[in-house]
């Protein structure tokens, strides 16, 4: 399915958002790089793509009712044979079941463990004034606590691209800081444009998440995504 | 991108006028004001009481603007809000410029009548395609034509600073203290409930008009928000745009999903927008007034690397202090530029190393001729600033007549001479009268002074930040 198919299928389903799956095979073919996850409806089908994607996986809970998957034991990482990942397929459903009882589980999402990197936020959000905005930050307490984040309203030039990921206050961990491997700032900024153009396109979403992103010397993945769209009309 | 330029003309360069509706009530504030005007200006007023003192101030008066036997560029209204919908009729009957409402009580009252008022205002100049000021402002001020909206405005003598401003009294306030720090005006507009032309329109209007050098604004909020990011982004590329936000407090709880939308509040997404078209943003009205000042007189550069002279030793480490909290570099200077300064300069008491301490070399004023031509001629210095507090010099002065008018003669040949951004600190201690005294003799002079480092410097970090924008950085 196209980007465009996606996103009119999850609307006139009446939907407010794209699952995780979805949400990055759409970003994915807007040229973002994120992991690749496929949708396992059910346990022998987790166990059949993990297999597939090869040792560690993940496992993340898909539930149309569950925001903070992580927060109520939606999420199981590391993976690494067959019998965790049917064990970890259990543990999701009863943990959603008990905390959430009555969500919706349509399966979980099973992805590669992706090597971990700088964590980096990049999302989009609509300002009543101004539409479209997108901001980028350092993940964790970075941006949690601190709040150290860069704005640039839609479209973004190469110049606000590039000055928004120098503005934060954290800009030299993504110049390798204490030895730590440096961040491909290039592709930072490549990503960003990319979010601009790809939002341009798409007045239908209203919030978009890539958090974290792992940044690496070489490249960078979006290790979880997510894209709510805006309410309709009637 | 919208306006008709031709309009917006005729309205701010206005050639005749009419006030209708001023009273004794408002101690015929508008008349008054418009006083200076350079042209006609009649008087409509249909209230028999008011007709005699008004001829008795010796303007003509009409029972309708549709009676005056003239073209009107510019008509300002100040009656009773149900008879705004008719007099705005007859404007747009008699083909006036445009028209100011100082007339208020419409969508600012929140009730019934207010809105309706002034949604059939709106209808009505929007089909005729009138320029509608307000309603609820308090409208023009173009100093070079002598329209003022209150007496207490300067007239004659226009800047090249154009102003819009959200606030009636901080649109005054401006004026007054611009006009008291030379950072006078070319066209200044407080807007009102801008029912028919809002902020983009005018910012678009000062963009493009060649007698706005620069463009100062008061803002709490604008309704098309897109088309106003565009607007900037287009204007910051020919001339700076200083902005000052009110209401910075965030709009409170949203329901909202995602980290992103959780920490876009109001105000940082503002200051991002104002940062990306290449406006610089300000906090408080002197900030605003401070920030053109130095626009205004201080040479285009992006330099920051300082040479800053004190008069004591005290300041002198004050000074750093604040250029460098404002990421500006005081390094050492030139070797040639010490060997130089080795063969006269005092240093009992006294410092020759950036910052310069001058007070040991203070009696002898040719000396400081010399500093000046020294770090003129420095390769490592980008920008020269000078202290010079009255509480210090007030001594020099008791010890010689005429000493502090030497040293802002020098200082004006300086800055006749210099090619580097030249400004000064006047810290006023506890001679605030004295200080202000000593600013004006420098800004006669063209030199701009501010009255705190932090403010000099935060002026020409501005200014620095403009012109590196300009330049692609």
């Amino acid at each position: 399915m196209t980007q465009s198919q996606t996103l009119h299928e999850a609307r006139s389903q009446g939907r407010t958002f794209l699952n995780e799956v979805e949400s990055k095979q759409v970003l994915r073919d807007a040229g973002i790089d994120t992991t690749q996850a496929t949708l396992a409806a059910s346990r022998d089908q987790a166990i059949e793509q993990a297999r597939a994607i090869g040792f560690p996986v993940v496992l993340k809970v898909i539930s149309p009712d569950v925001v903070h998957k992580s927060d109520i034991g939606g999420v199981k990482l590391g993976l690494k044979d067959e019998a965790e990942t049917a064990a970890a397929y259990d543990d999701i459903v009863a943990s959603i079941n008990a905390n959430q009882p009555g969500a919706n589980i349509e399966g979980v999402s099973v992805q590669g463990m992706a090597r971990p990197g700088t964590e980096v936020i990049i999302g989009m959000s609509k300002d009543a004034q101004f539409g479209p905005v997108l901001m980028f930050g350092l993940g964790g307490i970075m941006v949690e606590i601190l709040k150290d984040v860069a704005f640039r309203i839609v479209p973004l030039t190469k110049r606000d691209a590039r000055s928004m990921i120098r503005e934060i206050k954290g800009f030299p961990v993504l110049e390798g800081y204490r030895g730590q491997e440096p961040a491909d700032i290039e592709k930072l900024e490549d990503t960003l444009l990319k979010l601009s153009e790809f939002v341009q396109q798409h007045d239908e979403i209203k919030e978009i998440d890539l958090n974290p992103i792992f940044a690496y010397r070489d490249g960078l993945t979006a290790v979880d995504a997510r894209i709510i769209l805006e309410e309709q009309a009637g | 991108m919208g306006i008709d330029v031709a309009k917006f003309d005729r309205l701010f360069n206005p050639k005749t006028a009419a006030v209708i509706g001023d009273k004794q009530a408002l101690g015929y504030s508008w008349l008054n004001s418009m006083s200076t005007f350079k042209g006609p200006v009649y008087s409509v007023q249909i209230d028999e009481r008011e007709i005699p003192n008004i001829e008795a101030m010796g303007y003509q008066n009409f029972k309708s603007i549709l009676d005056v036997p003239d073209d009107i560029d510019f008509v300002i209204v100040s009656v009773p809000r149900k008879f705004a919908p008719m007099v705005l009729q007859q404007c747009i009957e008699k083909g006036v410029g445009g028209a100011t409402f100082f007339t208020s009580g419409f969508a600012e009252t929140a009730e019934e009548e207010g809105i309706a008022l002034q949604n059939q205002m709106q209808e009505m100049a929007r089909e005729a395609g009138f320029m509608l000021v307000g309603p609820n402002c308090m409208g023009l001020f173009i100093p070079g034509r002598g329209v003022r909206f209150t007496p207490q405005q300067y007239a004659g003598e226009a800047g090249p600073v154009g102003f819009i401003g959200q606030s009636g009294t901080q649109s005054m306030y401006f004026s007054l203290l611009g006009g008291a720090h030379g950072v006078k005006v070319s066209k200044l507009v407080s807007l009102g409930n801008a029912i028919v032309l809002d902020v983009p329109d005018y910012l678009e209007y000062l963009g493009q008009d060649p007698e706005t050098k620069m463009i100062g604004m008061y803002v709490e909020g604008v309704k098309d928000g897109r088309r106003f990011f565009d607007v900037l982004k287009d204007v910051c590329k020919r001339k700076p745009v200083v902005i000052w936000k009110g209401g910075q407090t965030s709009d409170g709880a949203r329901a909202v999903s995602s980290h992103t939308a959780s920490l876009a509040t109001e105000y940082t997404v503002w200051e991002s927008l104002v940062r990306q078209c290449g406006a610089l943003p300000v906090h408080s009205l002197e900030e605003l007034v401070d920030v053109l000042k130095g626009l205004l007189y201080i040479a285009p550069s992006t330099g920051e690397r300082m040479g800053i002279m004190a008069l004591t030793g005290g300041q002198a480490v004050a000074a750093v202090d604040a250029f460098a909290k404002q990421d500006f570099t005081i390094g050492p200077l030139s070797d040639s530029s010490y060997e130089e300064l080795s063969q006269f300069f005092s240093v009992i008491g006294a410092s020759y190393r950036n910052p310069l301490d001058i007070s040991s070399n203070l009696p002898d004023q040719t000396v400081l001729v010399r500093i000046l031509d020294i770090l003129e001629r420095d390769p490592t210095v980008d920008a020269i600033t000078t202290e010079l507090t009255t509480s210090l010099l007030d001594r020099r002065e008791s010890m010689g007549e005429g000493y502090v008018s030497g040293l802002i003669d020098i200082l004006a040949n300086h800055r006749e001479r210099t090619k580097k951004p030249y400004f000064c600190t006047v810290c006023p201690v506890d001679q605030e009268v004295a200080a202000i005294d000593m600013r004006d003799r420098l800004l006669a002079r063209g030199i701009p002074s501010f009255p705190t480092f932090h403010r000099s410097a935060n002026a020409y970090r501005k200014l620095v930040t403009y012109n590196k924008f300009l330049s692609g950085e």
